[in-house]
């Protein structure tokens, strides 16, 4: 036991899952970036209720959201002439950018409507309102749902592997191919959950803390 | 738009059963699976309100276990893992339980968070009343806490209709796998990709609607509330 | 106003995104045509480009293999891919190399991200409906990987048992014609990549591990041991988008002459491939 433990545990693999890491870490920053970026603006369009953009918005919302992720990582890899690691990082953006316009928008929806009229009887414009009435309120409101969102994106990385691209889960599975005892599965396995778990407590608790530390927004 | 040839389309329509057959397990497993993180749900979401510190502490180790793994190395332990111990699991109910025991852990949560919004003094006066903790929960809170979990609950089993599609990754014969494995065949993967995106869009629109329907109406009873008071 | 403000910033945002998308096909204008010969106008359009892309296995030792610790590509598959670059460039570092699996290689095709797919891709009839071919350049066998204390010996010991394939390999389809040929039944799981079938043998979900001989040298260890029955030879050939009919034609003499020269015999040989 100790022997397969001794021939897993080498540099070589230990670089090898490493290296894997970097990729999960790559696709989760850019899909919570780019998705935080685009499904707040989608998440304002709808609701603003504009006749168009509203509508553009909840198109685009409800295609998304209806999918199952691994489809859009495999039509993007194959509709697109983009390296596979970013055909997965655009899938994975745009999915995650139509929950998180639910979630803004909820959000919005949450702070009361008769602070719109309020407001604008001081003399503030729409984007005013927006920017200094509701949206500090809101956010508070979205910090919740938005980490647990986001901690969904770096587990769901881990699709992406279906296209082939090695990220932790793949990396992961690469060495399985190689090795064949129990031991050394469980440990493979151990390994990887591990990893995982930490990466996804690490960003809970970086949400608490930005949640305690917004709370003087509502005061 | 060579991608989308008709006789790419034709092939797809000599071939409905494959997809039709994939669509009978994505709907087994996804059922079964829902079954599970129904109950899964309520019992650890009666756990985590509990006053026993044991069960607060159980339900604490199985959702923070759950939700701070991804799916797919859970799928894969079940998989690839266990049968190393002598526990085979089917594929089939591989998914089931992978997917249930996923989704249970977030089912937990909406329970609790549905107990939670009824007001304590509720469970106190029932417990005064002689009732105990599980017959409190009965018949005081979770018939009131329902309405607020309903709408959470839709959005999760339409989360757990799109992840079943991870069953493609351990030939699981799901409408994904299917999908797939047609496609990679024979290499007309634009028609079929498409067709499979419709018929997932067929299955989860219409319950997302369906929640957003309980959430304005939970909404709207919500805000009649203040106005009364 | 300020909704007009919203809805250009998402408008820019799309925009990148496409722009990103479609990036990688725009033409890199014609340069200046030096080569001695004249060379068709789709191959003249990669030497303007200055790189061929040609997708190689990464994972199938001898063909298409990438060594971790060195960082390298080697294989036959490889040099085929470095002398198409000489033809083309005259200088065979002139590739791109890109990793591609029997799922990935026909899309990569078909977006553009590569020209050639040079991956132990077996010629079907299926197939060339989709990709243009070249005349085989080598003849592979499917074979057969157990676990050594499974007992099982020989093809018709797999009667009713499980045998684990990959997607997109003409396997499933050549042994499903054996069997029946045999009278023996057989069941299919099918996994995307070669790792997980291996994981999927020694777990025991699979009974036997069943793609072409070449791939499955990759994943003999001490614990398992091929069948001595082999079937249903494969011939691979080196495919390009369907409509890339004169890059086709340019592989396609450049194969036959390195036959007619004993060029590709002594690729072979090289490999310990004879």
């Amino acid at each position: 036991m100790i022997e397969e433990l001794a021939a897993l545990a080498q540099w070589h693999n230990l670089r090898f899952l490493w290296q894997g890491l970097a990729v999960t870490l790559q696709i989760s920053v850019l899909t919570i970036i780019s998705s935080f970026v685009l499904g707040t603006i989608l998440g304002i369009m709808r609701y603003s209720g504009h006749w168009l953009l509203g509508r553009l918005a909840a198109v685009y919302v409800e295609g998304f959201r209806a999918s199952p992720l691994i489809l859009l990582i495999l039509l993007f890899r194959f509709t697109t002439p983009l390296k596979p690691v970013n055909s997965g990082t655009l899938a994975m953006s745009l999915f995650t950018a139509a929950i998180v316009a639910e979630v803004v928008r909820g959000g919005l929806n949450s702070v009361d409507k008769g602070q719109w009229e309020a407001a604008r009887s001081q003399g503030f414009s729409w984007v005013q309102i927006l920017r200094y009435v509701v949206l500090p309120q809101a956010l508070r409101k979205m910090i919740p749902p938005l980490v647990g969102q986001f901690i969904t994106v770096v587990k769901d990385t881990s699709y992406v592997w279906v296209t082939g691209v090695e990220e932790l889960t793949g990396k992961g599975v690469i060495i399985l191919g190689q090795y064949g005892s129990a031991v050394q599965f469980f440990a493979i396995f151990g390994t990887i959950g591990l990893v995982y778990y930490l990466l996804c407590w690490g960003l809970q608790r970086f949400g608490l803390f930005q949640e305690r530390r917004m709370s003087w927004l509502t005061m | 738009m060579d991608r989308f040839a008709a006789f790419k389309w034709q092939a797809l329509f000599m071939d409905w059963r494959i997809f039709l057959e994939g669509l009978g397990r994505t709907a087994s497993t996804a059922g079964l699976a829902l079954l599970l993180s129904l109950a899964l749900g309520v019992l650890f979401g009666m756990l985590a309100t509990s006053p026993y510190r044991s069960g607060r502490s159980v339900n604490r180790l199985y959702v923070s276990l759950i939700q701070n793994t991804p799916l797919v190395t859970q799928i894969f332990f079940l998989f690839y893992a266990l049968p190393h111990l002598k526990i085979m699991i089917p594929t089939s109910v591989v998914g089931v339980l992978g997917l249930g025991f996923y989704h249970g852990a977030y089912m937990s949560e909406v329970v609790r968070a549905g107990i939670q919004a009824i007001h304590r003094g509720q469970l106190e006066a029932a417990l005064s009343q002689g009732f105990t903790y599980v017959q409190a929960m009965r018949y005081v809170i979770l018939p009131q806490a329902a309405e607020v979990v309903l709408p959470p609950m839709t959005n999760q089993a339409v989360a757990l209709i799109k992840n079943s599609s991870i069953l493609a990754m351990i030939s699981g014969g799901d409408l994904m796998f299917q999908a797939d494995s047609w496609s990679a065949s024979t290499g007309y993967y634009g028609p079929a990709y498409l067709t499979v995106w419709l018929i997932y869009f067929a299955l989860c629109f219409p319950l997302t609607q369906l929640a957003k329907r309980w959430e304005n109406k939970a909404a709207r009873s919500r805000s009649g509330e203040v106005k009364v008071a | 106003m300020k909704r007009i403000l919203g809805f250009m910033l998402s408008m820019a945002v799309l925009m990148s995104v496409l722009a990103g998308c479609g990036g990688a096909q725009s033409k890199s204008g014609d340069s200046g045509s030096e080569g001695s010969k004249a060379l068709p106008a789709q191959v003249q359009k990669i030497k303007d480009r200055g790189v061929l892309k040609v997708g190689v296995k990464v994972d199938v030792p001898k063909f298409g293999y990438k060594d971790a610790a060195k960082n390298t590509h080697e294989g036959m598959e490889i040099d085929l891919a470095k002398r198409l670059a000489k033809e083309i460039f005259g200088d065979e570092n002139k590739i791109e190399l890109v990793g591609v699996n029997a799922k990935t290689r026909g899309p990569a095709l078909d977006n553009g991200e590569i020209d050639l797919v040079i991956a132990t891709f077996t010629i079907t009839e299926e197939r060339k409906k989709s990709w243009n071919f070249s005349d085989p350049y080598f003849v592979d066998n499917v074979g057969f990987l157990v676990k050594e204390d499974s007992g099982i010996k020989s093809w018709k010991d797999l009667n009713g048992k499980k045998i684990g394939v990959a997607q997109s390999a003409s396997t499933k389809k050549a042994l499903t014609e054996q069997a029946a040929k045999d009278g023996i039944s057989v069941e299919f799981q099918e996994f995307a990549t070669y790792p997980e079938i291996k994981a999927a043998l020694d777990a025991g979900r699979v009974d036997a591990f069943s793609v072409d001989q070449s791939i499955l040298w990759g994943y003999k260890d001490d614990k398992n041991e091929f069948l001595p029955e082999k079937f249903a030879p494969q011939e691979y050939g080196i495919a390009s988008k369907k409509d890339n009919t004169e890059l086709a034609q340019f592989v396609n003499d450049l194969l036959d002459s390195m036959e007619k020269s004993g060029d590709l015999d002594k690729l072979f040989e090289k490999w310990g491939l004879k």
